[in-house]
């Protein structure tokens, strides 16, 4: 956790995105907050809309007509259309305010791949919340409440590995008039990973120090497997669509104790390459060990040893450590 | 452009980029039916063969517009050919009626560019102007009721489109859903609506131009051709309510007095303006008036009518000679008025010479056998005039009938009534009684107006519709001044002192009869409180608290005090939904509130017994906290089912979460 985060907010625009700015940087919450977090009335913002400025314009020239000729049911037009925008100020806020953002999660994904950021909220039910606008890092997705609770998913834009800060995510809607856009900022505490991007095209897999350095897998010919269900992290080939098909509910193939050698991933044996390169072999290696349901051990520098093991979670354990591993010379800008 | 994604891609900017969200076909329809239910009640309004040009057009341009985007010169061809002709139809001149027109026919070929809900939304916003101008000329029930349904139908569909906008158009809604969402909002804000509509500093005489065209139907005229106002007496519209604060006199006896007419051309009887000048004539009142309120339908005329005879102008107007009461400005809206009238005793009794002269001119070689049947009765009579108004009335109530079917009268028009017809309404009986009682040499003159009136016992008060528009007749006799009589009540009573029971014949018509009280009376509400409410009134606004005058000043700080209350109350309704409903954990959160302020908020995810320890240990000497903090976790965590037992104890515990203070 040492590391530098990965900022969202990278720079100050210059003129008016730079005012911009700074009027964000006075809105609530001016830091970043553990969930679950309460969107009270004191969070939610309300301006109103390009629409909403034309509307206004509108009654405005409707009153001082009806003023002017003494019209009361032009007046009493304009009043009650008055009304009713107002009343949808009010009823734009309730929309957000009393929304519970209970979580964010996210797979971790290679840095270059669009990470799945679910956002999930809850509210006391009685009221429809519904069309919620959700926006992080240049993604938006919609967010509707049935029952009480939902959940959106936003694809954000990754980088580079390490810890990444989703920054602000934004809570809106127009609803229900489309006159005033009310919204509020969640800024989530809980930082997101980011596994290294993997080699693209590297050498295969070092050999095992075992025997049965060749007793390899093969699961398409290998028919003594049974089913379970679905695990976070399970390798998607790993999936028996058919089953699951059948079943309603994703199922996956698991095999009987694959026999092979164990490997060992070592950061010194991969020298002669740049810092980032090494890292990205590395990754490439782990998932290829895992892709054949091989045993590993990764060394790292300055770290103990990580596995042997197999498995989503050593896999897991390792491109985690992978991630981390600090930039070369410490220089967060020159990974940019 | 790089700047910009940059910014994006920040996650730091507030509005999302403006994206153009296209229109559903479902959205479509109800933009379209919005647009087409705003601009129904314009159309009415506007020449018939306009409105049809436009409607055809409108209907035109959104059929095709649905299938493929119009080419951009066909739009600007359309817009100007339909302007053209709109423009050309009011000859150029550019006021109030064509504005109205103009809006209707951009209105409709709007719908060529529809493909956008940036499209729809405008579109939705100027036909929320067609019901607005729709009321400035004309405030009918009608267009009151097509106006509203048209705004609430726009408004219906703003809700649907920011459903589009927010991306949640896959759930099937009934359409009367929206129209409830629509209720919804207006009736929260109708309060806040209500209190500007009373309390907002009203302008008494308008910035700019006065209205061209009245929303009134024109009252009575100053002039009569006899036979002319057939139409007139087959309009039930109202002209005046009057609520009387005691007695009301008997319908035989209500005489609405309006313009008096004393000129004669032989076929047309006018109002000699020049009398309007002259102080009112002096009379001796009975000493039993009556006390009325009366509310004017508007006439663009500047004559009021009274009950005769006003005793005095009420404020706003003036009288003149012959009792007719003038206002500065035609009435072009609603206007009420405090009356005052009392029956003559004595009304003019010395004639001046000159008027008297007046009152007996007759148009040179005009209807020869009737100026010879009067000097034969004043030859018969002697001096005696009450004999010869008696035996024109014996004459008339014997011979004569009444009928609302009468063929045009030629050049000696009194002579074919009196020798040949001998059948007409209250213009020919007055128009020739008059003309009998001039050769006879009594002044006489003709007063037109309104007689008799329909009792609604839901509102206890009296209306008189058009179709009692009456003409009746005064001479003058000598030590009594001018005295009505009315040459039609001697053939046709029931015929002036009008109820509706005649009129709606049969059963049917009868059984209608308490409906269409209770409508006027609902009418009138109306009138009363949203018509005819001006600035005027609004100054009287607290009169039955004892305030007299209410200045603009006062008035500004009534309106803001309601307002303030209105908005408080719509705030109170925000907060109050946020407001934890549990009162033990509301009790809990507000006592965490306190700790906030000293920096020991508890994390969200904090343990109430921890974070008791972590004050504890941060304040020594409070010792009460851990205490608490374990009596709720006991209760909230502990004995989650036996909440309902210990009522008292749970308010106990609320209380001393209350009490607690860091």
């Amino acid at each position: 956790m040492a590391m530098p985060r990965q900022s969202a907010i990278d720079r100050t625009p210059p003129g008016f995105a730079g005012l911009r700015a700074r009027a964000l940087s006075w809105a609530r919450p001016r830091r970043p907050e553990p969930l679950p977090a309460t969107l009270d009335r004191h969070r939610v913002y309300i301006l109103p809309t390009a629409f909403g400025w034309f509307f206004l314009l509108l009654l405005l020239a409707m009153l001082v007509g009806a003023l002017n000729y003494n019209n009361n049911p032009a007046l009493l037009l304009a009043l009650l259309l008055g009304g009713a925008a107002n009343t949808s100020l009010f009823a734009a806020h309730l929309q957000l305010s009393g929304l519970d953002v209970v979580a964010i999660d996210a797979e971790p994904v290679a840095a270059g791949r669009p990470l799945q950021l679910s956002l999930h909220a809850r509210a006391r039910q009685g009221r429809e919340r519904r069309g919620l606008r959700v926006e992080c890092g240049g993604s938006a997705a919609t967010l509707s409440l049935d029952d009480g609770a939902g959940s959106a998913t936003l694809e954000i834009p990754t980088r580079r590995r390490g810890w990444l800060d989703p920054g602000r995510v934004r809570l809106s809607t127009t609803r229900p008039l489309g006159l005033a856009r009310a919204w509020a900022w969640v800024w989530p505490e809980s930082p997101l990973l980011v596994y290294p991007a993997p080699e693209a095209n590297g050498p295969p897999l070092p050999t095992g120090s075992g025997d049965q350095a060749q007793a390899r897998l093969h699961p398409a010919g290998d028919d003594v497997h049974h089913l379970r269900a679905y695990r976070r992290g399970d390798p998607r080939r790993a999936i028996a669509w058919k089953p699951s098909a059948r079943h309603g509910a994703l199922l996956v193939r698991e095999y009987e104790q694959p026999v092979g050698a164990d490997i060992v991933l070592d950061w010194r044996a991969v020298d002669g390459l740049a810092w980032e390169d090494r890292i990205r072999r590395l990754a490439r290696w782990v998932d290829e060990a895992e892709r054949e349901g091989r045993r590993w051990r990764l060394q790292l520098p300055g770290q103990p040893p990580l596995g042997p093991a197999r498995g989503a979670d050593h896999r897991h354990a390792c491109l985690r450590a992978l991630a981390l591993l600090p930039f070369a010379g410490g220089d967060d800008v020159g990974a940019r | 452009m790089s700047a910009r994604a940059d910014a994006i891609a920040a996650g730091a900017h507030a509005p999302a980029a403006p994206r153009r969200i296209a229109l559903d076909p479902q959205g479509r329809l109800w933009t379209l039916l919005a647009a087409a239910t705003c601009l129904l009640p314009l159309l009415l309004q506007l020449p018939a063969r306009m409105a049809v040009a436009i409607a055809a057009i409108g209907a035109g341009v959104a059929a095709m517009a649905a299938r493929r985007a119009l080419p951009g010169w066909l739009r600007l061809l359309l817009a100007l050919g339909l302007l053209g002709y709109v423009m050309a139809s009011s000859r150029f001149a550019f006021g109030r009626d064509t504005g109205c027109a103009l809006l209707a026919a951009m209105l409709a070929i709007k719908p060529v560019e529809l493909a956008t809900l940036r499209d729809a939304r405008s579109l939705l916003g100027f036909a929320l102007f067609a019901p607005f101008s729709t009321f400035l000329l004309d405030q009918g029930p009608l267009s009151l009721a097509l106006g509203l349904l048209g705004a609430s139908l726009a408004l219906a569909a703003l809700l649907r489109l920011s459903d589009l906008e927010s991306g949640d158009v896959s759930r099937a809604t009934a359409p009367w859903r929206w129209l409830l969402g629509v209720l919804r909002l207006v009736a929260i804000g109708l309060p806040l609506a209500l209190a500007a509509f009373w309390l907002f500093p009203r302008i008494a005489t308008p910035l700019w131009g006065v209205p061209e065209r009245a929303l009134a139907r024109p009252g009575l005229s100053d002039r009569m051709s006899p036979g002319e106002w057939v139409d007139f007496m087959s309009d039930d519209s109202p002209v005046l309510r009057a609520k009387f604060s005691g007695p009301a006199p008997p319908t035989s006896r209500m005489y609405w007095r309006g313009p008096v007419l004393w000129n004669f051309d032989g076929r047309t009887w006018t109002q000699p303006q020049w009398l309007r000048g002259l102080p009112p004539a002096p009379v001796e009142h009975a000493a039993r008036g009556w006390d009325y309120e009366m509310e004017l339908e508007p006439t663009d005329r500047r004559q009021l009518v009274a009950l005769e005879l006003p005793t005095r102008a009420p404020e706003g107007a003036a009288l003149s000679y012959d009792f007719g009461l003038y206002v500065p400005r035609p009435l072009n809206a609603l206007t009420r008025w405090r009356m005052h009238s009392a029956p003559p005793v004595a009304f003019d009794p010395k004639l001046k010479v000159m008027l008297r002269a007046m009152a007996l001119r007759l148009p040179e070689g005009y209807n020869p056998r009737t100026l010879a049947l009067a000097r034969q009765w004043r030859r018969e009579a002697g001096a005696d005039d009450d004999a010869i108004v008696a035996r024109a009335l014996r004459w008339i109530r014997a011979d004569f009938a009444y009928t609302l079917t009468t063929p045009l009268l030629g050049r000696d028009s009194v002579d074919e009534f009196l020798f040949e017809q001998k059948a007409g309404f209250c213009e020919h009986f007055s128009s020739a009684f008059v003309v009998l009682m001039r050769a006879a040499g009594i002044p006489a003159r003709v007063v037109t107006g309104y007689a008799g009136g329909y009792y609604n016992r839901y509102g206890d008060y009296w209306v008189v519709r058009r179709l009692d528009a009456h003409a009746w007749a005064e001479v003058w006799l000598q030590g009594r001044g001018w005295v009505r009589v009315d040459p039609t009540a001697a053939v046709a009573p029931e015929r002036i002192y009008d109820t509706l029971d005649d009129r709606a014949a049969g059963t049917f018509g009868r059984r209608l009869v308490p409906v269409l009280d209770m409508g006027d009376w609902l009418r009138r509400g109306w009138n009363d409180f949203v018509l005819g409410f001006d600035a005027a009134r609004q100054q009287r606004l607290l009169r039955p608290l004892g305030i007299d005058q209410l200045g603009q000043g006062r008035l500004i700080a009534l309106f803001a005090c309601v307002a303030g209350l209105a908005l408080g109350w719509m705030l109170w309704l925000t907060a109050r939904s946020e407001r934890q409903r549990d009162p033990l954990l509301r009790a809990w959160h507000r006592l965490s509130a306190r700790y906030a302020r000293l920096g020991l908020a508890r994390a969200p995810h904090e343990p109430a017994g921890a974070w008791a320890a972590r004050v504890a240990a941060a304040r020594p000497g409070a010792s009460e906290l851990p205490t608490l903090s374990a009596r709720f976790a006991d209760w909230r965590y502990a004995r989650g089912d036996g909440r309902k037992q210990g009522r008292r104890e749970l308010d106990e515990l609320v209380r001393a979460l209350r009490r607690h203070r860091p």
